[in-house]
C-alpha cells in the first residue's frame, strides 16, 4: 500500500535519513523503533509529504506521491511528534477547525468531532482551552485531530512522549482499538521497545539514518537465537566485576543497569561457575540469577552496542 | 477560507493582552501625548507656544520718512488734501516701527520673544539653536516700501527672513510676520484713498493667530494630529501581529497540520489577509471613535467628512493586509522563525519613522521625506489631513488609488511567494 524507495534526506551536508525501504500492508501496524535522532521524524515526513526527499521516493499503491501529494494526504492521518493544537482554542475548536479545513461534511462533523471526544476520552472537558490541558490530554487530542477525516493510515510519531503511565496506557488502548476495529493501517514511531512491541505486527529498528534491522518480533528476535541473556542481581555494583566478565569468552555484552549485570552470552555456554568465581574475587555476592527471554531492546543493543535511550 | 478567517479571529479574541494592546494603547497613547504636550495650545486652540525670533535693523528709517516726505509733497499724483494726511500718519507710525510693535502686542507677544540684534548676533543665535529664527530689515527699506506704495516705483522690498531648518514653529513665525506686513500695507493703502486710519498700530483681526495660519497644518490641534498619527501607526502593527502569530503557527507545527489537509494554499493566505483587513477595520474604527469620546477630536463634522473617514480608513485597512499577506509568505520562507519576526518589526518601525508617525517629518531629510510619502502610512497620514482640513474628494482620490495599487501589487506578490509544497522551511 505504501512502500518507500530508497528514501533518503540530506539537511545541507548532513545526512538524516539513508536508503530506508519500507512498506505498510493494508491493516498492518508496523512499528518504527530508533534512538532520538535515528531519522524517524524525517522519515515519516516524507512519507505524508511534508517534506520533498533528497533522493529515492515514496509510493501509495504504486503511485509516486511527491508530485501529487494529494491522493495521500487524502487517506492519511498524521500525529506530529510536538502537540500542533492551537493552545489558545478549545479542544472543541481546534477539532472543529480540523474537521473543517479537512472537509469533513457539515452534517457529519459534530457528530464525529463528539465521537472522537469520546474515543480519547476527554469529552468533558471539551469547552476548555488547550493550554489548560495536561500533558497527556494534550496528546489525545493532538491524536483526535488526526482522526476526524476517518483516515485509512494513521502515523503516530513518538505520542507518548513525555507523559504519565496511565495517559500512556489509554492511548496505546486507543490505537489498538482503532486498528482492531477500524482496520486503521498504523505507522507507530517510538523509542519505547516495549510499546512497539505490545503493538506492532512488524518493525522497522533504524539508527543514524539506516534500517539496521526489519521483520515481525520474532524474526527480529530470532537475531538473538544464538545467544542467551542473563540478568545477575548483585549485593552491589561493582564496575572492575563488570569489566572480568566482558573478558570472559562467551560474553558478548555487558550492561550495568543498579545492582544488576545484563550478560548477552553465546547460548548455552556456561559461565555460571565462572561468575561465582568472579563474584568470589570480588567480594560481591551474587542475590539473583536468571535467564530473560530477549526483547527488542536487546535487539538494539547487540546490533548497536548502545541501548535505544543513550 | 471562512474556517481560516474564524480561527484567526477567534485566536485573536483569545488574546486579551493583544486585543488591550491594539486598541487600549493607543488610546492612551494619543490622551497622554496630547495633553502633554497641549501646554503649546491653550484652550481656545489660540498657539501657547514660545518662540524666539532675533531682529536686524539695518534700514535708518529717519532719513527715509524725511526723504519720502518731501516727495510725497511735491508729488503731482497725489490729491493734495490727502497729503499731509500721509505724511501724518507716516511720521507718526513709521513700517519698522509698525512691525516691531506688532511682533511685541499683546496678540503675538505672548508667544513670540522678539530682541533686536547686530546681524552677527543673530546669524549666530540662529545657527546655535539659541533662537528659533531671524529676520532682518535692510538698508532702505523703509524708503522703498514707501515709494513703492504711495509713489508707484516698481521693486517692493523684501524682508529676509532665516531659520537654521524649517519646523512648526518657524511656519508659525513666518506667517505671522507675512500676516502683519499683509496687513500693514492694507492699512498703508487705506490711508492713501483717505480712509481715516489709526495708524499708531496694526489692526489685527480677532483670533489673528488663527486667521494668519489658516489653511495651514497647525490649525490642526495637537490631539486631533495625534489621533491620526498614532491611529495610522497603530494599525500599521496589526501586519507584523498578524505575521508574527504565523511564527507561532509554524513553531508549533499547526501549519504542517494545514498543509497536510490539503486544503487550498491561498486559503491558508487569504484567511489571514482577510483577519488583518477586518481587524485593521476595527481598530482604526475604534481608535477613531475612542479619541473623538474623550477627546472630542473630530466635533461637529459633516457626515461628508466622517464617510471619508471610513472611505480612508477601509483604503488603509486593505493596505496593511495587502502588507500582511506579504509578510505571512515571507515568513512561511524564511527558516528562522526569530529573523522573520525582527524583520517585520524593523521594517514597520522604518515605515512608522518615515511616514511621519513617530516624529514630525520636516526633521527628516527631504529625500527620507520623500521616500516616507510612499510608505502606506505616510501615504495616509498625509491623506487624513488634507481631508481633515479641506474635505475635498478631488485631493484624496490619487493617493487613495495609489494605496490601493500598492495593496493589490503586494497580494500578487504574496500569491507569487507563498511556498509550494516542500518549501515550507
Ligand atoms: N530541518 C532540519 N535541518 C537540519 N537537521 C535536521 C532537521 N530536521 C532534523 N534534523 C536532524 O536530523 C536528525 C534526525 O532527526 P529526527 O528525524 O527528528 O530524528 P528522530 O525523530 O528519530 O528523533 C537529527 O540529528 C536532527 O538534528
Ligand atoms: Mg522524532
Amino acid at each position: 500500500m505504501i512502500e518507500t524507495i530508497q528514501l533518503s534526506k540530506k539537511f545541507k551536508d548532513k545526512t538524516v535519513v539513508q536508503d530506508v525501504d519500507m512498506y505498510l500492508d493494508q491493516g498492518e501496524s508496523v512499528g518504527l523503533l530508533g534512538p532520538n535522532g535515528a531519522g524517524k521524524s524525517t522519515t515519516i515526513s516524507m512519507i505524508s509529504s511534508l517534506l520533498k526527499p533528497s533522493s529515492g521516493d515514496v509510493k501509495l499503491n504504486g503511485e509516486s506521491i511527491i508530485k501529487n501529494p494529494s491522493d495521500i494526504r487524502k487517506v492519511l492521518g498524521v500525529v506530529p511528534q510536538d502537540i500542533a493544537l492551537y493552545q489558545e482554542l478549545t479542544a472543541y475548536e481546534n477539532l472543529k477547525f480540523f474537521g473543517r479545513i479537512y472537509r469533513v461534511p457539515k452534517d457529519q462533523l459534530e457528530d464525529r468531532i463528539q465521537h472522537t471526544l469520546e474515543l480519547v476520552g476527554l469529552k468533558d472537558r471539551q469547552k476548555d482551552l488547550i493550554k489548560t490541558f495536561s500533558g497527556g490530554m494534550k496528546r489525545r487530542i493532538n491524536i483526535a485531530s488526526a482522526l476526524l477525516h476517518q483516515p485509512n493510515i494513521l502515523i503516530l510519531d513518538e505520542p507518548t512522549v513525555g507523559i504519565d503511565p496511565q495517559s500512556r496506557n489509554y492511548i496505546l488502548e486507543m490505537i489498538r482499538r482503532l486498528k482492531v476495529q477500524n482496520g486503521t493501517t498504523i505507522l507507530y514511531t517510538s523509542h519505547y521497545m516495549e510499546e512497539v512491541e505490545q503493538l506492532c505486527d512488524r518493525v522497522y529498528i533504524m539508527d543514524h539514518g539506516k534500517v539496521i534491522a526489519s521483520g515481525s518480533q520474532s524474526e527480529l528476535l530470532s537475531i538473538l537465537s544464538n545467544e542467551d541473556t542473563i540478568s545477575v542481581q548483585l549485593s552491589k555494583m561493582s564496575p572492575p566485576l563488570a569489566k572480568e566478565v566482558l573478558a570472559l569468552e562467551p560474553v558478548r555484552q555487558v550492561e550495568e543497569d543498579g545492582d544488576t549485570l545484563k550478560i548477552i552470552s553465546k547460548k548455552s555456554s556456561n559461565i555460571i561457575s565462572d561468575l561465582v568465581r568472579l563474584a568470589d574475587q570480588h567480594q560481591v555476592k551474587i542475590i539473583n540469577f536468571q535467564m530473560v527471554n530477549p526483547s527488542l531492546e536487546d535487539v538494539f543493543l547487540h546490533l548497536t552496542g548502545r541501548t535505544l535511550r543513550d | 477560507m471562512l474556517t481560516f478567517l474564524k480561527k484567526d479571529l477567534l485566536l485573536f479574541w483569545r488574546d486579551r493582552k493583544e486585543v488591550l494592546l491594539v486598541v487600549i494603547l493607543p488610546l492612551l497613547i494619543i490622551v497622554v501625548l496630547s495633553i502633554s504636550m497641549s501646554g503649546m495650545f491653550d484652550g481656545d486652540e489660540n498657539l501657547n507656544v514660545d518662540l524666539s525670533l532675533g531682529l536686524v535693523i539695518e534700514d535708518q528709517p529717519e532719513e527715509a520718512i524725511e526723504v519720502i516726505s518731501n516727495q510725497i509733497s511735491m508729488s503731482g499724483k497725489i490729491p493734495e488734501d490727502v497729503k499731509d494726511n500721509l505724511i501724518n500718519s507716516i511720521e507718526s507710525a513709521p513700517p519698522v516701527e509698525l512691525l516691531t510693535n506688532a511682533l511685541m502686542s499683546p496678540g503675538i507677544g505672548d508667544w513670540v520673544t522678539v530682541k533686536t540684534l547686530t546681524e552677527k548676533e543673530a546669524v549666530d543665535s540662529v545657527e546655535n539653536g539659541g533662537r528659533d529664527a531671524m529676520l532682518v530689515i535692510p538698508s532702505g527699506y523703509t524708503e522703498q516700501l514707501l515709494s513703492y506704495l504711495y509713489l508707484g516705483t516698481e521693486n517692493k522690498p523684501e524682508l529676509s527672513f532665516s531659520a537654521k531648518e524649517t519646523s512648526f514653529e518657524v511656519d508659525i513665525i513666518h506667517d505671522t510676520i507675512e500676516g502683519i506686513l499683509n496687513q500693514m500695507n492694507l492699512q498703508y493703502a487705506l490711508s492713501l484713498s483717505g480712509t481715516e486710519v489709526d495708524m499708531t498700530q496694526i489692526q489685527l483681526p480677532e483670533g489673528s493667530t488663527e486667521s494668519i495660519a489658516a489653511d495651514r497644518d497647525f490649525t490642526m490641534g495637537i490631539d486631533q494630529y495625534f489621533t491620526l498619527s498614532m491611529g495610522v501607526l497603530f494599525v500599521l502593527f496589526m501586519a507584523s501581529t498578524v505575521a508574527t502569530r504565523i511564527t507561532l503557527e509554524k513553531r508549533e507545527q499547526t501549519f504542517n497540520r494545514v498543509t497536510l489537509s490539503n486544503a487550498p494554499p491561498y486559503h491558508f493566505l487569504f484567511g489571514k489577509t482577510c483577519a488583518t483587513f477586518i481587524l485593521a477595520m476595527l481598530q482604526i474604527i475604534l481608535i477613531f471613535m475612542g479619541s473623538h469620546l474623550i477627546l472630542d477630536v473630530f466635533s461637529d463634522r459633516t457626515m461628508m467628512f466622517w464617510s471619508g473617514l471610513l472611505l480612508i480608513s477601509i483604503v488603509f485597512s486593505l493596505a496593511v493586509a495587502g502588507l500582511a499577506a506579504l509578510m505571512t509568505s515571507i515568513s512561511l520562507r524564511i527558516k528562522n522563525p526569530e529573523t522573520a519576526n525582527g524583520a517585520f518589526t524593523g521594517i514597520i518601525m522604518l515605515f512608522g519613522t518615515i511616514g511621519g508617525s513617530f516624529v514630525p517629518i520636516y526633521v527628516l531629510p527631504d529625500w527620507l521625506q520623500k521616500i516616507g510619502e510612499f510608505t502606506p502610512n505616510g501615504q495616509t497620514l498625509s491623506v487624513l489631513i488634507e481631508w481633515f482640513h479641506f474635505e475635498d474628494l478631488s485631493l484624496i482620490w490619487l493617493p487613495l488609488t495609489v494605496l490601493t495599487v500598492f495593496t493589490v501589487i503586494s497580494v500578487i506578490i504574496s500569491m507569487m511567494l507563498y511556498p509550494k509544497r516542500g518549501e515550507v522551511s
